[in-house]
C-alpha cells in the first residue's frame, strides 16, 4: 500500500488545477464479541477510505474510493470532473479555504492499544464469562480496539493529519430477570478498569432482579453518566449546530445570551483538550475552537463552519463535517462541568425517584424543544428517602429535554466518557422532573 | 474476481476448516441532495474489498481487506483463522451450519434503465425544479430532494462448492418541505420520510414515483400543519397509512422475530425479543387476519436476491400466519435451533468489511379487503396518521412509540381536519391484536427501509415492507411530553 501522503499528492496532481480536497481515513479495528457466556462473533478489519472533492466556481463533485492504484484514481478524478463540467454553478458554494496553523493534537495514539490481539480480547470475554457461570449469571459484551488516522489535504496548501487509537470494554450481565451494564470506552488500555467494569454490571444485575412495576409519571430522576449524555447529547446536536440555528430550528435561535436552562449547566464543546479531547482540526482542515455553548443556564454560542458561519454573520468555529453535509456543523466533543459530590449523594439527596442506568432507543420528537421518547434500560431502581429501595420494571420517557435540564437539580463531581455522536464527558446528574409517560413489561 | 477469491478457499481448505468463504464486493453508489435551492451533496462512490469467514474447529474467525493481490487475500484468510483460534478459548460447543446445496449461478435485479447512466445535469435540473416549487411559500424554511442509488457487485465462493455472483440494483428518491413559523416547526415529505422511497430496480423506479404531481400538496401540507391543531390525547381508534405501516412492521415483528436477537445474541446492543422460540406456532401475535410474509423473491424488494449472504437459495415464508407465530428471520448457524434443517435464508452483510449476520428479510403484510374508505367509515373517534417521524421501542420490541408526520381527525366514520404532531404507543402482540381490518391489494404498496442498523461493530442493511393501510382499534394517541 502507497503512504497516504503521496496518495494525497498524486490526487492533487491528477485534479489538472481543478481546485481540490482530499479526505483520507485509514482504519484498522478489531472487535470480539460475547454471548450467553460464549464468543459470538469475533472480527478484524483493514481499510483505507479516500474522498475527492473538486470544487470549481460554484460547481462542486465529490467521489469517494478505497482502492489507491493510478488507474482506479485517473478514473475517479476523470469522472468527477465530468460531473463538474456538466453542472449549473452554484453562488453559495465556498471556495476551498487556505491553510492555517493548526493546534497541537492532545495525544490519543497508544501503539499497545492499537495491536491489541484477538488472544488478549478473548481471555477478557473468558474473564467475565467464568465469573459469571459461577454464580449463573450470562454475559454478553464486546471488548473492541483498533486505530484510525484521518488526513486532510487541498490543493490551497491545507495538509492535517490526526492519528487516534481506541479500546471500549462494554459489558451486559444478566441474572434471571436482573440486567445490569457498564461501559468505559478509552484511547489507552491502561486506562480502563475491566476487573472494575464487570463487577459493576454483575452487582448491579442481581440487584436487578424481580423487578416491580412502578405506574408512569413524573419522577425526579438521578441519572448516571451514561444516561445523562444520552440526554445531553441530544441538545448538543439539536441544539447548538450553525445550520439548524441559521434555519429558526434550534431552542438556541434568538436565544443566545438568554438563561434557558438550570443555573448548574454548563456545556463547553474541546477537541483541543480535556476529556472529550479529539481530531484538533475540522473535516475542511481548519483548527477547532474551544466553543462555550452554555454557562450557567445561559446559551452563549453555537458552532458553525464557514458556510454557516457566514450566513450567520459569525465566525467559523472549526466545526465543518465531511462536505457538503446535510446537518451541518454539529459539536462533536461535548464536556459537562463537573459539579460537586458523587453518585451516591445525588442519590442520598432524592426522597422519591428513580435511578437510570441507560437509556434505549431514544429518538427525537420535536427538534425545536428537543422532545424526546425512549426507555430505561439495564438497572432502573426506585429511591425512597435517599436510599435505593428495589428495582423497577423499565419504563419509557417522553418530554422536552429543554424542559428537563432547566429543572437540572445537581451535578456530581465524578465524570465518564460515553461516545454518542462524538466524545462526551458527563457527570451524574438529578434532574427535578422527567416524565414517563408508560411502561414496559419487564 | 473468482480467481482471487480461491485463495481464501485454498487457504481454508489447507487449514482444515469446517467451513469457509470470501465475498468479493465492488459497491457503487450515487447520492445526489438538493437543499434550499443549493446542491447540499453530489457524491460518487465505489468501494471493492472481500471478506473472509473461516468456521475452524467449531469456532467462527472473520477478516476484511480491500488490498486486491492474491498475497493480501491469503494474509487476510489467515488473520481469519487466528482469530477463530482466539474464539475457541471461549465456546460451549462446535458451531455446525445447516445444510445447503452447492450452487453455481448468477443473478441480477431486473432493471429497465440504469440509473449510473443517466446524466447527473439531468438528475439535478429535475431536483433543482422541485426545490423551487416546494420553496413557493415563504414559510418554507427548509427544502430537501434527494436522489440515491446503489448497485452492489458480489462474486461470492464457499469451501462447500459454491460459485455465486449476483448484482443487486437499487434506486430511491425523496422530497420534503419543512416549514416554520413562531416557534413551530413542521414537515411533510413525499413519498416518505427519512430520505425518500427506494426500490431495487434502476431510474424507472423514480420516475414511476411522479415526484413533480406531488411537490405543490407536500409544501401546502407542511404550511397547513403550522396552524393546525395538536393531535389529541386518549384512547382512540386508528389508522395507519404510508411508510409508517412499514415501519411498525419493521421494528416490533422484523426485528424481534431475527433468531439471533430472540436466542440472545444481540443482547449487549440492539437488544433480544419476547418472541421466545418456545412460542413458535403457539404465540398469538395478532388477530387472526394479520398475515406477514417474509419474501426474499418479492419483486422490487431491497432484500431480493438470488442467494443469501450464507449462501442460502432465496425463500419465502410466514413469519404471522394467521395472527399465529410462525416462523423467523434465520441463518445456517441458528436454524438448528428451532428444529429447521434448513436455514430460511436471511443472513446478510453490510458491504465487503462486515460478517454475513442474520437480518430482516422483505417483510409485508398480506393485504386485506377493505378499503380506506370502508377503514374510516367504521371509526367514530379515531385519527389517522401517515408517514413516519420518530420511533423507539424498547429492547425486547415490546413497548413502542411512533410519531408521523401528519394526522386526520376522524368522526363519526368521516376524515375531517388535520392534526400536527401525532404520536401513538402500544405493546406489540395486544397491538396487532387490535387490527381489525386491512385494506385490499389495491392499496398495498412495498415501502423501502434503506437505514436498518444492527450488529457490533454497526452494519446498515435494506429491506422492503409491504402494506395497505390498517385499522387498529383502542390505540393509545397523542402521547405528548
Amino acid at each position: 500500500m502507497r503512504k497516504i501522503e503521496h496518495i494525497c499528492e498524486r490526487i492533487l496532481g491528477l485534479a489538472g488545477g481543478v481546485p481540490c480536497e482530499v479526505t483520507a481515513e485509514e482504519r484498522e479495528a478489531a472487535l470480539t464479541r460475547f454471548a450467553d457466556n460464549v464468543i459470538s462473533q469475533n472480527v478484524a478489519s483493514s481499510s483505507l477510505n479516500v474522498s475527492v472533492r473538486l470544487l470549481d466556481a460554484g460547481r462542486s463533485a465529490k467521489v469517494n474510493l478505497n482502492q489507491a492504484d493510478d488507474a482506479t484514481l485517473k478514473a475517479a478524478l476523470a469522472s468527477a470532473r465530468e460531473i463538474l463540467k456538466r453542472q449549473k454553478k452554484d453562488p453559495h458554494q465556498p471556495a476551498l479555504p487556505g491553510p492555517r496553523r493548526l493546534p497541537p493534537a492532545a495525544g490519543l495514539y497508544d501503539a499497545d492499544t492499537a495491536g491489541l490481539t484477538p488472544a488478549f480480547r478473548a481471555a477478557k470475554a473468558a474473564e467475565l464469562a467464568r465469573a459469571c457461570r459461577r454464580t449463573g449469571q450470562t454475559a454478553y459484551g464486546t471488548v473492541d480496539n483498533g486505530w484510525s488516522r484521518v488526513t486532510i489535504a487541498n490543493s490551497r496548501g491545507v495538509f492535517a493529519q490526526h492519528r487516534e487509537s481506541f479500546v471500549t470494554h462494554s459489558v451486559t450481565v444478566r441474572d434471571r430477570d436482573g440486567f445490569g451494564w457498564a461501559e468505559q470506552p478509552a484511547r489507552a488500555v491502561g486506562e480502563i478498569d475491566f476487573a472494575g467494569l464487570n463487577e459493576r454490571a454483575r452487582a448491579k444485575a442481581a440487584a436487578g432482579r424481580a423487578p416491580r412495576e412502578v405506574k408512569p409519571g413524573r419522577y425526579t430522576v438521578v441519572l448516571e453518566p451514561a444516561a445523562a449524555a444520552g440526554l445531553v447529547s441530544y441538545l448538543g446536536v439539536y441544539g447548538f449546530g450553525g445550520q439548524l440555528y441559521n434555519e429558526g430550528r434550534s431552542f438556541a435561535s434568538g436565544a443566545l445570551g438568554k438563561r434557558v436552562l438550570s443555573p448548574l449547566l454548563t456545556i463547553e464543546d474541546n477537541a483541543l483538550d480535556g476529556p472529550s479531547a479529539g481530531m484538533p482540526f475540522d473535516f475542511e482542515g481548519q483548527p477547532r475552537s474551544r466553543v462555550t455553548l452554555v454557562e450557567n443556564g445561559v446559551l452563549k454560542a453555537v458552532v458553525h463552519d464557514r458556510k454557516t458561519a457566514k450566513k450567520a454573520g459569525a465566525a467559523s468555529t472549526g466545526h465543518a463535517l465531511p462536505q457538503p453535509n446535510y446537518m451541518g456543523p454539529i459539536p462533536l466533543n461535548l464536556a459537562v462541568k463537573p459539579g460537586q459530590g458523587t453518585l451516591e449523594d445525588l442519590i442520598k439527596g432524592t426522597e422519591r425517584g428513580l435511578l437510570v442506568t441507560q437509556f434505549h432507543y431514544t429518538n427525537l420528537l420535536r427538534p425545536l424543544t428537543v422532545e424526546m421518547t425512549g426507555m430505561t434500560r439495564n438497572g432502573t431502581f426506585m429511591i425512597e428517602d435517599g436510599r435505593i429501595a428495589y428495582p423497577v420494571k423499565n419504563l419509557r420517557f417522553t418530554q422536552s429535554m429543554v424542559e428537563a435540564f432547566a429543572g437540572l437539580e445537581a451535578v456530581a463531581a465524578e465524570k465518564a466518557l460515553v461516545m454518542e455522536w462524538g466524545a462526551l464527558s458527563c457527570p451524574a446528574v438529578r434532574l427535578a422532573g422527567l416524565n414517563f409517560s408508560s411502561s414496559t413489561k419487564f | 474476481m473468482f480467481k482471487l477469491a480461491t485463495k481464501a478457499i485454498e487457504i481454508a481448505d489447507k487449514h482444515g476448516a469446517d467451513f469457509g468463504d470470501i465475498r468479493v464486493v465492488e459497491d457503487r453508489g450515487q447520492y445526489l441532495a438538493v437543499k434550499n435551492g443549493e446542491t447540499a451533496g453530489l457524491t460518487d462512490e465505489t468501494t471493492l474489498g472481500y471478506g473472509v469467514r473461516v468456521l475452524y474447529k467449531g469456532a467462527w474467525g472473520f477478516a476484511s481487506g480491500s488490498e486486491m493481490t492474491g498475497r493480501a487475500v491469503a494474509a487476510t484468510a489467515l488473520k481469519a483463522i487466528a482469530i477463530a483460534k482466539a474464539s475457541r478459548l471461549l465456546m460451549r460447543g462446535r458451531v455446525r451450519l445447516a445444510p445447503e446445496p452447492a450452487y453455481q449461478d448468477f443473478w441480477q435485479t431486473p432493471f429497465l434503465k440504469d440509473p449510473f447512466a443517466v446524466p447527473v445535469q439531468a438528475k439535478l435540473d429535475l431536483m433543482f425544479r422541485l426545490d423551487a416549487v416546494l420553496r413557493r411559500d415563504r414559510r418554507i424554511r427548509v427544502s430537501a430532494v434527494s436522489l440515491r442509488f446503489n448497485r452492489e457487485h458480489q462474486w461470492h465462493l464457499t469451501t462447500e462448492g459454491s460459485r455465486i455472483e449476483q448484482v443487486l440494483l437499487s434506486s430511491g428518491a425523496g422530497m420534503t418541505a419543512t416549514a416554520v413559523q413562531d416557534g413551530e416547526s413542521q414537515l411533510r415529505s413525499y413519498p416518505c420520510s427519512h430520505g425518500g422511497q427506494m426500490h431495487g430496480g434502476g431510474w424507472e423506479v423514480v420516475e414511476a414515483m411522479d415526484l413533480p404531481a406531488h411537490a405543490d400538496r407536500v409544501r401546502d401540507e407542511a404550511v397547513a400543519l403550522l396552524k393546525a391543531p395538536r393531535c389529541p390525547s386518549g384512547v382512540k381508534d386508528l389508522i395507519i397509512s404510508g411508510n409508517q405501516l412499514a415501519l411498525q412492521i419493521h421494528e416490533s415483528v422484523g426485528h424481534a422475530s431475527e433468531l439471533d436477537r430472540v436466542l440472545g445474541y444481540e443482547e449487549s446492543y440492539a437488544g433480544s425479543s419476547f418472541a421466545t422460540t418456545e412460542k413458535l406456532g403457539k404465540f398469538r401475535y395478532g388477530s387472526p387476519i394479520v398475515n406477514l410474509v417474509a419474501d426474499a423473491t418479492l419483486p422490487g424488494g431491497l432484500a431480493t436476491a438470488g442467494y443469501d449472504d450464507d449462501a442460502v437459495k432465496a425463500q419465502r415464508w410466514h413469519i404471522v400466519k394467521d395472527g399465529v407465530l410462525a416462523g423467523y428471520m434465520t441463518n445456517r448457524e441458528f436454524c438448528g435451533r428451532i428444529g429447521r434443517d434448513r436455514s430460511w435464508g436471511s443472513c446478510r452483510a453490510d458491504g465487503y468489511a462486515n460478517i454475513p449476520i442474520t437480518r430482516i428479510c422483505n417483510l409485508s403484510l398480506m393485504p386485506g379487503s377493505s378499503s380506506t374508505e370502508e377503514l374510516v367509515s367504521g371509526i367514530k373517534d379515531g385519527v389517522l396518521m401517515e408517514n413516519n417521524v420518530s420511533w423507539s421501542i424498547d429492547q425486547k420490541r415490546l413497548n413502542f412509540q411512533f410519531g408521523c408526520e401528519a394526522g386526520w381527525e376522524i368522526k363519526n366514520g368521516r376524515k375531517g381536519r388535520l392534526l400536527k404532531n401525532p404520536t401513538y404507543q402500544g405493546i406489540t402482540p395486544e397491538f396487532w391484536g387490535s387490527c381489525d381490518a386491512i385494506a385490499g391489494p389495491q392499496e398495498w404498496r412495498p415501502w423501502g427501509v434503506a437505514n436498518c442498523g444492527k450488529g457490533q461493530p454497526g452494519q446498515v442493511a435494506m429491506m422492503t415492507h409491504g402494506s395497505s393501510p390498517a385499522r387498529f382499534r383502542k390505540v393509545r394517541i397523542g402521547v405528548h411530553g
